[in-house]
C-alpha cells in the first residue's frame, strides 16, 4: 500500500480491535443494542461496532511528513489501508469473542460484568460463535472503508458526505425531539421517524441529502460563499441583528414546540449553561481554573431556599431553619448574587497568591468542603444536613409557575441565562475584560503593565460566583427539595467540561457544550449511566485534538497562534490534528482562525 | 521578583506595622483564630467529664490507625511527587491508577478465598496480591501516561491538569463500567484477624502488616532513587529535563519509568488499603486520591521523605484531628467532617507554605 508503512497499518488495525473490546467490556454494546437510529437494523450498538475501525481507518490514512513534504495518502489506497487495517483489527476482535466464548461466558463475568450471553449474541448477530463472526468482521471492513474514504477522498464529496452520515446519526439521537416538533407544527412525521423509535429509511436519506446539499452549497466555490455570508454578517449590523432576533425568536417558542419532558431536559441544559457562563469567566476570561464551582452552585440553592421560606426535613416532620426569611424569590434572588459574589470574594483573597495547579487544587478543596459540610449532621439546623430541606419556594408570579411546569421554568431560566450571557459579552469586551485576558496570559507582564491583578481576580472571582449562585437560585426553584447529593463535585467537572468542550472563553461555545453534555444524555435516558465516562474521555480528547473547544473564543484563538516558541510547536501540531476533527464536523472547519486575521 | 526590593526600600521608610502587607496582616490573623480554634477545641475535648471523654486506649488505637492510614495515603503520594518532580503536572488520574490495582487484587482473592489458598499460605497470597496489584496499577499509569499524557508534553500547563480531570474521571468509570458499580468485599487471611502485643501495646496484626511493608517499599525507593543510574537520570531530569536531554538521558523513558514506579507504589498501597477496610469499589480512588495529593503538598510536593511524612502527618490528623478539635465544641458525628478536615489542611498549607514542610517556597512560580 506504499504509501502507510505495514507496521502503522497493523497497528492502527489492532488498537481499533483493542478499542471494540474496551466498548465490549465497558457495557456500551449491551446498552445501545437495540437504539434503533435508522431502520430496525442499524443501532447505535452497531454503529458502535463499526465505529472503531473507522476511527482507526481514519487515523491512518491521515497525511504523513516524508522528507519535509506533507503527503496526503490517495483515495484508492486510502480505501485499501482502511480496508486491511479494519480487517486486522475486526480478526483480533473476533478472536476475542471466541475465547470469550470458549472459556465461558460466565466464568469471564466474574470480573467483566457486561460479559454476557446477550453481549455475545449481539455481536454475533445471532448465529453464534462462529458463525457471526465473518459478518462481525465484514461490518468493521465496511467501517474501516468508510474511514479511509472519509480521510482520502476529495474535499468536495467527503466533506458533504461526512456531513450527512453525522446528521443521519445526531438525528437518530435526537429520536425523542424532532418528530414532536414536526407534530406540533403540524407536519407528520411517520415517514421520517418510525413510532417510537429512529429514522426510517426514507427518512435517513432524506436527512443524508439535505446535510450534505446544504454542506456543499456552504463551501462551494472553495468555501467563496461561506465568505460571503460571513463578511456580510461583519459588515452590516443590520443582519447580525437579524440573526440575533431570530435566534431569540426561537428560543422564546421552544418549549412550546417540544412540550412538558423536553422543556425539562432543556431547563436542566439552562441551569449548565449559567453556570458555564458564570465559571467562563473565572476560568475562560481570567484563567484561574476553579475546580470548587460547586460551592458557588450548593450557596445559591441553600440560600434560595433559606430566604423563601424552605424548611428542614427532620425524622418528625419538618423544622424552621436556624436563621429564616420569607421573601419573594425575585428579591431573594438578587441577594442570593450578593452574598455568593462576598463568598467568592472571601475564597478569592486567600488564594489570591497561587496559581495555576495549585489554584486548581485549592479551589477543588474548597468546594469539597462545602459539600462535606452540606451532607454533615454539623449543617442539620442551617440548612438540613443529610436530609436536606424542602419547600423553596415555586416563585410563583403573573400566574406562572416554575416549579411544577418545565415550560415556565425554561422561560425563567432563559432570562436569566440571557442576562448572564449579556454580562459576559459586554465584560469580555470592556476594558476588564482586557485585563482579565492580560492577566490570564502573562501575569507579571499584566503587572508590570499597571492591572491590579488583585483587584481582577477578585472581580472574577465574585462575578464568577454570583452567576453560580444563580444557577443554584434557579437549581432550588427547579426542583424544589435540596439534598446534599446534588451538590457534589460532579457538578464542578460537568460546568468544567462544558466551559472547555464549549470552548474557553467563548459564550456561544458554553451554550453548544451545555447542549451537548446536557442535552443528548437528558434526551436518551440510555446515556444517563455513561455520562461521566463521556464527560471524561472528551475533556481528555479534546484537550489532545483541539484544545480551543468545539466552538472556539476568536480572540483567544489569536492568542494560541502567538505563543511563545514551545507552546507555539504544540499549537501547531494540535491545529494540524484539529483540521481532521473540523473534517469530521458538520459544517467543516469552523474557519474561526481565519476570520481572526482581519 | 521585583516586588522585593520596593518592599526593602519601603521597608526602611516605615514602621513595622505600616511593613505588613495588608494580605500578610489577614493570614497573621486568620492563622491566629485558626491556632486558637484548635486549642480551644483540644482543651475542651480533654477536660471533658470523664464519663463523655475518650479513654487512654482509644487514642492509642487513634494514633495507630492514624499512622497505618497515614503510611499508605504516603505510599500514594510519593506517585504524586515523583511524576510532579519531573513533569512539574498533578497526575490527577493517580486515584484511578491506585483503584485498578486494588481491583485486580481483589479478583484473585476473591477467587483463592473460595479455594482456600488464601487462608491455608497467608504469607504468599499476600505476596502474590501485592505483585498483581503492583503490576495492574503500572500498566495502567504506563497506559495513561503514553494515551493522555504524551501528546501533551509542551502545553500550557492548564491542559494536561484538565487531560489529568478528564482521565480521572474516565478510568473510575471505566472501572464502574468493567467492574459493576457496587462496592465488594475484600477477602483478608483469617491469619490477619486480630491482635499482636509489640512493646506492652496491643496492635491490629493488618497494621503491623501495613506497616511493615510500607517501610520496605519506601526504603526500596529511596535507595533505588539515590543508588541507581535509572534513579540518578530521574533525578536529572528532575532538575533540568532539558539539560538532562542534552546529557544523553532518553527523557520520555525516564518519565515512563516514572509512572511506572508511582504506579508500582500504588498497587502495594491498593492492597494494603483493601486489607485494612475490606472492601473496593470504583469510588474509593477519587477521596483517597486528594488525601493522597495533600500529604504530598504539606510534605512538599517534589520531595520523597517529605510525601512519606505528609502522609504520616495527614494520617494522624485525620484519625486525631477530628475527635481532638471537633468534640470538644460539641459537633455531633465529628468523623463525617474527616474528609473537609483533610482539605481544610490542604488548603491551609497551600496558603500559608506553599512550598510545604520540607520543600524549598516557591510561592510565586506555583
Amino acid at each position: 500500500m506504499g504509501e502507510v508503512p505495514t507496521r502503522s497499518i497493523v497497528r492502527a488495525g489492532l488498537l481499533g480491535g483493542a478499542g471494540a473490546i474496551y466498548v465490549a467490556l465497558v457495557g456500551l454494546y449491551t446498552k445501545f443494542a437495540d437504539l434503533e437510529l435508522v431502520g430496525e437494523q442499524i443501532t447505535l450498538g452497531r454503529v458502535l461496532i463499526v465505529a472503531p475501525a473507522f476511527v482507526a481507518a481514519f487515523a491512518v490514512t491521515r497525511p504523513r511528513v516524508v522528507a519535509g513534504v506533507r503527503r496526503s495518502v490517495e483515495l484508492r489506497s486510502g480505501l485499501a489501508v482502511g480496508a486491511v487495517s479494519a480487517l486486522v483489527g475486526g480478526a483480533f476482535f473476533s478472536v476475542a469473542i471466541w475465547f470469550a466464548d470458549w472459556f465461558g461466558v460466565d466464568r469471564i463475568r466474574e470480573v467483566f460484568v457486561a460479559v454476557t450471553e446477550p453481549l455475545i449474541d449481539f455481536l454475533t448477530f445471532d448465529k453464534g460463535v462462529p458463525a457471526g463472526l465473518p459478518i462481525l468482521i465484514g461490518l468493521c471492513v465496511v467501517g474501516g472503508v468508510v474511514g479511509g474514504f472519509a480521510r482520502t477522498a476529495p474535499v468536495a464529496i467527503r466533506r458533504p458526505a461526512t456531513a450527512g452520515l453525522l446528521a443521519v446519526i445526531l438525528f437518530g439521537l435526537l429520536q425523542r425531539i424532532v418528530p414532536i416538533v414536526f407534530v406540533e407544527l403540524g407536519f407528520e412525521a411517520d415517514w421520517l421517524y418510525a413510532r417510537g423509535s429512529g429514522l426510517t429509511f426514507l427518512g435517513g436519506l432524506v436527512v443524508f441529502v439535505i446535510a450534505a446539499g446544504a454542506n456543499a452549497a456552504w463551501n462551494r466555490d472553495e468555501g467563496r460563499s461561506r465568505e460571503r455570508v460571513r463578511k456580510s454578517m461583519q459588515q452590516a449590523p443590520a443582519a447580525r441583528l437579524g440573526l440575533l432576533v431570530a435566534i431569540l425568536a426561537i428560543l422564546a417558542i421552544l418549549p412550546l414546540l417540544l412540550g412538558t419532558v423536553i422543556s425539562e431536559v432543556l431547563g436542566q441544559v439552562m441551569i449548565y449553561v449559567l453556570l458555564g457562563l458564570g465559571l467562563n469567566i473565572v476560568v475562560g476570561y481570567a484563567g484561574l481554573l476553579d475546580l470548587g464551582y460547586v460551592a458557588f452552585f450548593a450557596f445559591g440553592a441553600y440560600t434560595t431556599g433559606v430566604l423563601t421560606g424552605a424548611f428542614l426535613n427532620t425524622t418528625t416532620g419538618a423544622a424552621t431553619p436556624a436563621l429564616s426569611a420569607d421573601l419573594n424569590f425575585f428579591v431573594a434572588v438578587w441577594i442570593v448574587a450578593l452574598l455568593a459574589a462576598g463568598v467568592g470574594l472571601l475564597i478569592g483573597a486567600p488564594v489570591l497568591r497561587l496559581r495555576g495547579d495549585y489554584l486548581a487544587i485549592v479551589t477543588l478543596g474548597l468546594g469539597e468542603i462545602v459539600s462535606v459540610i452540606t451532607a454533615s449532621k454539623w449543617a442539620q439546623p442551617l440548612i438540613g444536613g443529610p436530609q436536606g430541606m424542602r419547600g423553596v419556594t415555586k416563585a410563583e408570579v403573573f400566574g406562572l409557575n416554575f416549579q411544577d411546569n418545565p415550560q415556565h421554568f425554561y422561560y425563567l431560566a432563559l432570562a436569566f441565562v440571557l442576562l448572564a450571557a449579556f454580562v459576559s459579552w459586554r465584560l469580555s469586551r470592556s476594558r476588564i475584560g482586557r485585563a482579565w485576558n492580560a492577566m490570564r496570559e502573562d501575569e507579571q507582564v499584566a503587572d508590570a503593565m499597571g492591572i491590579s491583578t488583585t483587584k481582577f481576580k477578585l472581580l472574577a472571582f465574585a462575578l464568577g460566583g454570583a452567576i453560580g449562585s444563580l444557577g443554584g437560585a434557579l437549581f432550588a426553584v427547579s426542583i424544589g427539595s435540596l439534598t446534599p447529593a446534588s451538590f457534589e463535585i460532579t457538578v464542578s467537572i460537568t460546568a468544567l467540561a462544558v466551559v472547555i468542550i464549549g470552548g474557553l472563553g467563548s459564550i456561544p461555545g458554553v451554550v453548544v457544550g451545555a447542549l451537548v453534555l446536557l442535552g443528548l444524555p437528558g434526551l436518551l435516558r440510555e446515556f444517563e449511566e455513561y455520562r461521566a465516562l463521556i464527560y471524561g474521555g472528551a475533556l481528555v480528547a479534546i484537550m489532545i485534538l483541539r484544545p480551543q473547544g468545539l466552538i472556539p473564543n476568536v480572540r483567544r484563538s489569536r492568542e494560541l497562534a502567538e505563543e511563545e516558541v514551545t507552546q507555539d510547536a504544540w499549537a501547531t501540531k494540535a491545529g494540524a490534528e484539529s483540521e481532521a476533527v473540523a473534517a469530521v464536523l458538520p459544517g467543516g472547519s469552523l474557519g474561526v482562525e481565519k476570520e481572526d486575521l482581519e | 521578583m521585583a516586588t522585593a526590593t520596593d518592599d526593602q526600600v519601603r521597608a526602611a521608610e516605615l514602621g513595622w506595622l505600616e511593613r505588613l502587607p495588608w494580605r500578610r496582616l489577614i493570614l497573621i490573623l486568620l492563622s491566629v483564630v485558626i491556632l486558637a480554634v484548635v486549642a480551644i477545641g483540644a482543651y475542651k475535648t480533654l477536660t471533658l467529664p470523664a464519663d463523655e471523654r475518650y479513654s487512654t486506649t482509644t487514642w492509642k488505637n487513634f494514633i495507630i490507625l492514624g499512622l497505618a492510614q497515614g503510611a499508605i495515603i504516603g505510599l500514594i503520594a510519593l506517585g504524586y511527587t515523583l511524576v510532579y518532580g519531573i513533569l512539574r503536572m498533578i497526575n490527577f488520574a493517580h486515584g484511578e491508577v491506585f483503584m485498578f490495582g486494588a481491583f485486580g487484587a481483589f479478583f484473585f482473592s476473591d477467587a483463592w478465598e473460595q479455594s482456600g489458598f488464601l487462608n491455608s499460605n497467608p504469607v504468599l497470597s499476600l505476596a502474590l496480591l501485592l505483585i498483581i496489584a503492583m503490576l495492574t496499577s503500572m500498566c495502567v499509569a504506563v497506559l495513561l501516561e503514553r494515551i493522555a499524557y504524551r501528546p501533551l508534553r509542551n502545553a500550557p500547563r492548564l491542559v494536561p491538569l484538565i487531560t489529568a480531570i478528564g482521565a480521572s474521571l474516565f478510568l473510575a468509570n471505566t472501572a464502574r463500567g468493567f467492574f459493576g458499580s457496587q462496592s465488594r468485599g475484600f477477602g483478608v487471611p483469617e491469619a490477619l484477624d486480630g491482635t499482636w502485643t509489640i512493646f506492652g501495646v496491643e496492635v491490629d496484626r493488618i497494621q503491623v502488616v501495613v506497616l511493615v511493608t510500607v517501610i520496605v517499599a519506601v526504603t526500596v525507593l529511596s535507595l533505588f532513587v539515590a543508588k541507581t543510574k535509572t534513579g540518578k537520570s530521574m533525578r536529572a531530569v528532575a532538575a533540568d529535563s532539558e539539560i538532562a536531554s542534552l546529557m544523553g538521558i532518553r527523557v520520555d523513558r525516564v518519565i515512563v519509568t516514572t509512572f511506572a514506579i508511582g504506579g508500582l507504589l500504588a498497587g502495594v498501597a491498593a492492597v494494603l488499603f483493601s486489607i485494612t477496610f475490606e472492601s473496593v469499589s470504583f469510588t474509593m480512588g477519587f477521596r483517597v486520591g486528594i488525601a493522597a495529593f495533600t500529604a504530598a503538598v504539606l510534605g512538599g510536593i517534589g520531595s520523597i521523605s517529605g510525601a512519606a511524612l505528609g502522609g504520616v502527618m495527614l494520617g494522624l490528623l485525620q484519625s486525631v484531628g477530628p475527635a481532638l478539635i471537633l468534640t470538644g465544641y460539641g459537633i455531633p458525628s465529628s468523623f463525617q467532617l474527616k474528609d473537609a478536615f483533610t482539605f481544610l489542611v490542604l488548603v491551609l498549607v497551600l496558603i500559608f507554605r506553599p512550598g510545604g514542610l520540607l520543600g524549598s517556597s516557591e510561592a510565586e512560580k506555583v
